[in-house]
């Protein structure tokens, strides 16, 4: 490709490649000069206004929540948490029920909800929230979206005045949790979705600019529940960890949300700094795989979950940004982590139990053994969640100080794994209860029919309960069924859940109304202020 | 006078790579603490005491891990340079020597793999030979070959028509002896010294391939992904992050050396030169 | 003259095919597609039924070669497809992504260049002496850190420690200053030892010997004579790292948040978004064709002894 050189002739001169390169390089940068203007700057600008500067690693291309076009994948996560669109319900802290744009709803039937509308709510395109335009939305989210029809089920939308009556085609009692999912944000479908993926929401801030890196918001001065304290707001994409940190350290973001672990330490009894955290429903599970004759045995199952570190991994390996679990769903829950028991951190009760079963150390090599076969256990996970190696590594350890031999297989060609049934416990990441309810959960994981019950587990009582859950419309005895389902998978040792994720904003002192929720969903609010 | 100046640099860098081998190799038998062993206790100690180096979040001994550690790196790059000058250097003579339709055919084939961006192929290469070094190093050599093979055809080229190949040829050798016993030699120094000068660069793209997730596998000890593990504690606990670093810039700068001592050594001529 | 570069240009087409193929079949070979990575990176789990339906709009379900089929007589007919996840044009996105990745190759190519070239030849003449060895230990350090790891140093000094520059590019001219310095290190780095190297051949060169016993002065001998002859090296070089930087530099664009096309592609393969990777794939193909095309035209202006036609074939 490359041509043949041949000696060499006199240039003539050095003083021209001097000049070409530094003219070069003058207009390079008198190129960039003139791009600036932009202020990178935080806090408060010289005209006064109250600008907050926001980065976070949660929003991105690779996120999939690029755009605020709710219709559109996990897109709404985006319109919900920048403050742009708001649901017909919200969650609270201990992740109940409460009103937001709407004020109540009926029952009707087992088939029939009727939901009833502010009256005080406008769009930002000055269009008002009427029963129509909220079942215009609605409508086409069930023909665009990709998760919502499957979880509404909806036959029907009719509209009167000022609330909409939702039909749906199977009893479906968690029908107002899923609308609370950021896919149920309610935008003006008449001024519908901009080329750059803008919409008009209800919310306390309007998108000016939308790119896959970056929204720039300003104040929703109409706003229905009191003007925003705020008046522009920056969201700033900053995938990479340790760019993000420094970027708070230097102060030229007021807020971040997805720092390392280990970063946060840098601002913790910091005075410059406060942190909001909260548990979250992103749990750290680990399923055994029935098939694997060795787990069949419920002694070695038991003597597993007692002998994984839960507190040791969350205190020292994620640096207290988690919570060791119980059962599938954190604290903050009615059915959470405090109304289930399972197995404590016991070594020795392990290494007990599995002497019971028959596994002994026979030939001294520091691994049990039995008929002459060592105890080994393929643990099947991925590398994409930063925990889940992590979580490999010390139930490596842990294990092996009760004689169990663990081999990690941390890849992200898992699914292989899974279908060949080439592991024996796979641990993984999940949302647990993304809209606040437990039967999502337990339906796609517990049950034969689950598509995500990897290790095949079964359980009569499990699917008895699991089938009264989807018929059940009381909120009091749906908690109660979670309850005996969590505490069955526990007792059948089927599942550990090592931890729920802790997600923390840092924010820079003075900053207010700015809170981690269990839920994930709301992070800009009207109540953000910058308090100087 | 140089040449014996040169000769003592030759030996002197050829025994710190040697060494440098040597504990890759012995490693398991050279490391104070099982590199693999964790206690949460002891994590992130700061380097003295017990722990040399200081321990990793796991509570590991970074001084093992570090050892360990430069089996996995510097034989996976010696592999990925072995294996692309390998395949480069007879894909290359062969080229080289025949011409032709198919010397033209394989070049066009080793453009496709100079353009073709090594992420795609690394992340291709984890799917199927499910990830870790092996695939990284897979993937790294994909993109290699050609280089190699380039520079060998080059080199055949050019003494493929000299008089000592004619006479070899008159002389009744065969094409196997010809290529062994007389383009090898020819050719083996040029590409020798530019394979050892592209071990530092080829450490440092496996590093990047562990940064983007598709280098070692943990728990693995290798000192890019050491490293790359370890970038968020840069202001926490340094250590972490240094001792590997350190270990490549050891390693880098004695496989540099000794690249630029073989090329003096092979080409006599140079150390003329007066400064 | 045009003849050859129709000709060379011609050969852009079975590396095109090549290229494309061989990305669509390496992608085709992992065994999860776009619908899979999807639903798996947010945690949330949907019935087969849905992701089957999506592959069915996306035609993920029909044969790998139908697929790729597909694709190609959509380029032919000037339409690059949309990116599976974003749902916009790829081609659209791709030339907002590419300015980024323009700028900050020229200004690491200029900076490499002007501190490269002046100390390669520094230490050639000062060869084995004090300040040869002092370029050469720089140059060693330079050549065995991760970009990764000058990335972080920098930010931590220059942005952290001293404030001189931002750490994430605000828009501001200053905000290439970081990124550029990142990929001129390692660059540089190991430009001084090429530069060094073949500096020191040219000088040990019968010319050279001869010019010096007719009294030329030494500094003459190596501007006009020596730095010429060297400049097929450099060329060389820089013909190589533009066309590795004109692909983006994944790992710097990320920390930086400088949004060129290295990240793009980076998000689209994890994605498995197979639209843009192809876009990019033939992107890299067509710089590298190009460049390898400019590098010998410049290599004819050089020396007009060259002709053009004898760089064909390799």
């Amino acid at each position: 490709m490359l041509a043949e050189r041949k000696g060499g002739r006199p240039l003539r001169g050095r003083s021209r490649i001097l000049a070409a390169v530094l003219s070069t390089v003058l207009s390079i940068s008198m190129l960039y000069g003139c791009g600036s203007g932009k202020d990178g700057g935080s806090a408060s600008s010289n005209t006064g206004e109250k600008v907050f500067n926001y980065g976070t690693t949660a929003y991105g291309v690779a996120m999939e929540n690029v755009g605020l076009d709710p219709h559109d994948t996990y897109s709404g996560w985006s319109t919900l948490r920048y403050g742009v669109g708001e649901t017909l319900f919200k969650f609270n802290e201990k992740m109940e029920l409460e009103p937001w744009l709407a004020t109540d709803y009926e029952q009707v039937d087992e088939y029939t909800l009727k939901i009833h509308l502010r009256d005080d709510v406008n769009f930002t395109s000055g269009n008002k929230m009427t029963g129509e335009a909220v079942k215009a939305c609605l409508e086409d989210l069930i023909t665009r979206h990709d998760r919502a029809p499957e979880d509404l089920k909806i036959e029907s939308i009719t509209a009167e005045g000022q609330s909409v009556i939702i039909k749906s085609k199977e009893k479906v009692p968690a029908l107002i949790h899923y609308l609370c999912d950021p896919y149920g944000a309610i935008i003006d479908m008449e001024a519908g979705v901009s080329e750059d993926k803008n919409v008009s929401g209800t919310g306390p801030y309007i998108a000016e600019n939308v790119t896959d890196t970056e929204i720039n918001l300003v104040a929703n001065k109409n706003y229905w529940g009191g003007t925003p304290k705020v008046d522009r707001v920056n969201v700033k994409s900053i995938t990479d960890g340790d760019t993000l940190t420094m970027a708070m350290q230097n102060g030229e973001i007021d807020a971040a949300q997805g720092l390392p672990y280990v970063s946060l330490k840098l601002f913790q009894n910091n005075e410059s700094f406060s942190i909001s955290s909260c548990d979250t429903s992103r749990v750290y599970q680990a399923a055994i795989n029935f098939k694997t004759p060795v787990l069949q045995d419920e002694k070695v199952r038991e003597a597993i979950a007692m002998g994984i570190d839960k507190e040791g991994f969350t205190t020292v390996l994620l640096d207290g940004n988690g919570t060791a679990a119980t059962g599938p769903f954190p604290a903050n829950f009615t059915f959470g982590k405090d109304a289930v028991s399972a197995p404590a951190y016991d070594p020795q009760g392990a290494r007990e139990l599995l002497s019971q079963a028959g596994w002994k150390d026979t030939d001294g090599d520091g691994y049990v053994d039995k008929d002459g076969k060592p105890l080994e256990i393929r643990w099947l996970t991925y590398t994409s969640r930063q925990e889940l190696p992590l979580l490999a590594e010390s139930v490596q350890a842990t294990l092996k100080a009760i004689g169990i031999k663990v081999i990690v297989n941390a890849t992200d060609n898992y699914n292989e794994y899974l279908k060949k049934g080439e592991f024996d416990i796979y641990a993984k990441a999940i949302v647990t209860a993304p809209t606040g309810d437990p039967q999502y959960y337990f339906t796609t994981h517990l049950l034969d029919s689950s598509s995500y019950n990897s290790g095949n587990y079964h359980s009569d009582k499990v699917e008895e309960l699991t089938e009264q859950l989807r018929n059940e419309y009381d909120m009091e005895k749906r908690s109660q069924l979670a309850i005996q389902i969590e505490q069955q998978i526990l007792d059948d040792h089927a599942f550990i859940y090592a931890s729920h994720l802790k997600m923390s904003f840092v924010m820079k002192k003075g900053i207010g109304g700015f809170e981690a929720h269990p839920s994930d969903y709301y992070e800009i609010t009207a109540d953000l202020d910058i308090i100087q | 006078m140089r040449k014996t100046n040169i000769r003592l640099r030759f030996i002197i860098f050829l025994g710190l790579v040697l060494v440098l081998a040597g504990v890759a190799a012995f490693a398991p038998a050279l490391v104070p603490f099982d590199p693999y062993e964790q206690n949460l206790q002891e994590a992130l100690r700061a380097p003295g005491g017990t722990h040399l180096l200081g321990t990793d979040r796991y509570g590991r001994d970074m001084l093992s891990r570090v050892i360990v550690g430069g089996r996995t790196t510097i034989f996976s790059t010696l592999a990925l340079v072995g294996v692309s000058v390998i395949i480069g250097m007879v894909i290359g003579i062969l080229c080289g020597y025949y011409g032709g339709k198919m010397d033209s055919i394989v070049m066009r084939i080793s453009d496709v793999c100079l353009a073709f961006p090594g992420m795609v192929f690394a992340i291709a290469a984890a799917s199927v030979l499910g990830g870790g070094i092996i695939s990284a190093v897979s993937a790294l050599a994909f993109i290699s070959w050609p280089k190699y093979a380039r520079l060998a055809r080059g080199e055949v080229l050019s003494i493929k028509n000299r008089t000592f190949m004619e006479a070899a040829r008159l002389g009744g050798c065969g094409t196997w002896k010809l290529i062994t016993g007389h383009i090898l030699p020819n050719i083996s120094g040029t590409i020798l010294v530019t394979a050892t000068l592209d071990i530092g660069t080829m450490m440092m793209e496996l590093a990047g391939l562990s940064f983007l997730g598709l280098g070692a596998m943990p728990p693995a000890a290798e000192w890019g992904s050491m490293m790359s593990d370890g970038r968020s504690m840069l202001q926490t606990s340094p250590w972490v992050i240094l001792a590997p670093g350190t270990a490549i810039f050891i390693t880098v700068a004695c496989f540099n050396l000794l690249g630029d001592t073989i090329r003096d050594l092979l080409d006599p001529k140079r150390q003329d030169v007066k400064a | 003259m045009r003849r050859y570069v129709g000709k060379r240009l011609l050969q852009l087409i079975p590396i095109l095919i090549g290229i494309t193929l061989l990305s669509f079949g390496l992608m085709h070979l992992a065994s999860m597609d776009a619908v899979d990575v999807r639903y798996e990176k947010q945690g949330t789990v949907v019935s087969e039924e849905v992701k089957a339906q999506i592959r069915e709009e996306l035609n993920l379900d029909k044969p790998f070669l139908v697929q790729y089929g597909l694709w190609l007589k959509g380029v032919v007919t000037g339409d690059m497809g949309v990116s599976y996840i974003s749902g916009k044009p790829v081609f659209e996105t791709f030339i907002t992504k590419l300015p980024a990745t323009i700028a900050l190759t020229l200004t690491s190519i200029l900076l490499t260049i002007v501190v490269s070239i002046p100390l390669g030849i520094l230490a050639a003449v000062k060869q084995n002496r004090p300040l040869d060895y002092l370029i050469r230990f720089g140059s060693f350090i330079g050549n065995s850190l991760p970009n990764f790891f000058v990335s972080l140093l920098l930010i931590y000094f220059l942005a952290l420690k001293l404030g001189v520059f931002p750490v994430i590019s605000g828009g501001g001219w200053n905000s290439i200053v970081l990124p550029t310095l990142t990929l001129s290190i390692a660059m540089s780095a190991k430009y001084i030892r090429q530069v060094r190297a073949t500096v020191l051949e040219e000088l040990s060169k019968d010319y050279v010997t001869g010019a010096r016993s007719r009294g030329v002065r030494e500094r003459v001998i190596l501007y006009k004579n020596v730095l010429r002859s060297s400049l097929f090296t450099i060329v060389t070089l820089l013909a190589l790292s533009i066309g590795s930087l004109l692909g983006g530099t994944a790992i710097v664009e990320s920390i930086f948040m400088w949004d060129g096309v290295g990240k793009m592609a980076v998000d689209a393969i994890t994605m498995r978004d197979y639209p843009i990777i192809q876009t990019y794939v033939i992107w890299m193909a067509v710089i590298y064709v190009l460049v390898n095309l400019i590098t010998d035209i410049v290599y004819c202006f050089l020396d007009p002894r060259i002709r053009l036609e004898q760089g064909e074939g390799i």
